[in-house]
């Protein structure tokens, strides 16, 4: 069947699916016509822990996701972080250049090889405000994931994400909150989620210090939050600041 | 307060103009580093901007550009069939009710949490578009970024053909069809944002009263 054919159907049923296990039957139809052994669909979070509804679909051995479970890699995984770094679909073997590998890592690598897991090639998906995840394709122990199925693998990786997105409600898991921010409050979030200590956010904006503290307390309490970092990530996750907005040294 | 302009080179003004091409040199050129031409070293503008584009354009209450996007006719030349061709192993859509979506553009001057709204008001605006004057489908270009934040519109979008390596980057070509059910898909995927402009509210009041 030409890729193109494969993508173009799998569109359909995608779209058409409305549980996980049928999106779990359409990948595995696909990845067989394409002789492609294995996928992962998975939200990047410590599924051992974090208790949020996540997407998590794969068919790698059970051995594997115990394994996985067990070191809680959903968010240190190199896989995973590499595709933090990558706009669309990179292959395992050019992981090296796009992050520094720990040995912790190396392990990892090692690990999949004994379990039966081969090479593979992993699409990104970025929704702004929600959870980074990734599609990831790999073949049987040993061999090479081919150079001609990148482009399709591409293409299915990004329609099986949004099905997945569509099918969990991903958008439900943080509604949006029911009293926007105020402009003040926004901006101490910003400054504290720069780095800056209250007392020296007070001096960047012209407040007092128990000003700013009063504000952030409030902008806590509007996300349901319990401390800075977790506010920074809330504010970052629903878009009022942004990665571009901090100023991070290149 | 949000302005919705939908227009031509020969209808609109040389200020909403102006800006937009300004806006699409600092994010295409500047930004994105596109090898697309300049027009006196600070409007990005080529071949198609001509008397058949038409243009959806955001302006903020001052007159700030806020958010742009080009349609093409497909009738005619546009990007897909003369700039990439080997992007569709489909045939390529073209018809007087299909339009090409060219430079979806986001000024670089949004703070992140008005730049989703804008990219969302923009969405609603180029489906409007369609809705009032009977066009079905649009096609367009995407980087797999992009590609990726499109689908997850809601809309029916699907690839026109594999994606491709161009200058460092995945080039997808995609197409969109517009049904009556579109603004509810968008609607249920968060992204529906209409904009209340004045002409549209005249038209709804006109409608309302007879």
């Amino acid at each position: 069947m030409p890729k193109l054919a494969v993508a173009d159907a799998f569109v359909d049923n995608a779209r058409a699916a409305s549980s996980e296990d049928e999106l779990f039957e359409l990948l595995s139809e696909c990845c067989k016509a394409m002789g492609i052994r294995y996928f992962a669909l998975v939200h990047h979070i410590d599924f051992g822990v974090d208790a949020a509804p996540a997407i998590r679909l794969h068919n790698y051995p059970k051995a594997w996701q115990h394994w996985f479970d067990e070191n809680r890699l959903g968010r240190s995984d190199p896989v995973h972080r590499a595709s933090q770094l990558a706009n669309y679909g990179f292959p395992w073997s050019a992981i090296p250049g796009m992050i520094t590998l720990t040995p912790a890592d190396l392990s990892v690598f090692a690990q999949a090889r004994i379990v039966g897991i081969g090479d593979g090639y992993t699409v990104p998906a970025h929704v702004p405000g929600e959870f980074t995840g990734s599609c990831s394709f790999a073949m049987g122990a040993g061999e090479a994931f081919p150079r001609d199925l990148h482009s399709v693998a591409q293409i299915l990786g990004g329609i099986a994400f949004d099905a997945a997105r569509r099918i969990t409600r991903i958008r439900e898991i943080w509604p949006p909150i029911e009293r926007p921010l105020t402009v003040r409050q926004r901006d101490c979030i910003l400054w504290s989620t720069r780095g800056k200590t209250d007392w020296e956010t007070g001096t960047i904006l012209g407040i007092s210090m128990g000003t700013v503290i009063q504000h952030l307390k409030h902008a806590r309490e509007r996300y349901d939050v319990h401390n800075k970092a977790e506010l920074s990530v809330r504010a970052l996750q629903g878009g009022l600041i942004a990665f571009s907005e901090l100023g991070l040294r290149r | 307060m949000v302005q919705l302009l939908d227009t031509t080179l020969k209808e609109a003004g040389d200020a909403a103009l102006n800006l937009m091409f300004a806006a699409r040199k600092s994010v295409f050129v500047d930004l994105l580093r596109w090898n697309v031409p300049v027009r006196d070293g600070c409007h990005e503008i080529d071949q198609f901007d001509d008397d058949h584009a038409r243009y959806l354009i955001l302006l903020a209450d001052d007159g700030r550009h806020l958010a742009s996007t080009r349609l093409l006719p497909t009738t005619r030349p546009h990007i897909l069939d003369t700039l990439f061709p080997n992007l569709c192993e489909h045939p390529l859509p073209r018809s007087p009710r299909t339009l090409e979506i060219t430079r979806f553009c986001l000024d670089r001057s949004l703070r992140a949490v008005d730049r989703r709204q804008v990219r969302d008001q923009l969405v609603t605006a180029i489906v409007e578009h369609a809705v009032e004057h009977g066009i079905t489908t649009y096609t367009g270009v995407a980087e797999m970024g992009w590609f990726q934040q499109i689908l997850s519109f809601g809309w029916d979008c699907r690839p026109l053909g594999l994606p491709t390596e161009h200058e460092g980057s995945m080039l997808c070509a995609l197409r969109i069809a517009i049904e009556a059910d579109t603004p509810r898909c968008l609607a249920r995927a968060g992204i529906w944002s209409p904009t209340a402009t004045p002409g549209l509210r005249e038209r709804r009041a006109t409608g309302a009263r007879g």
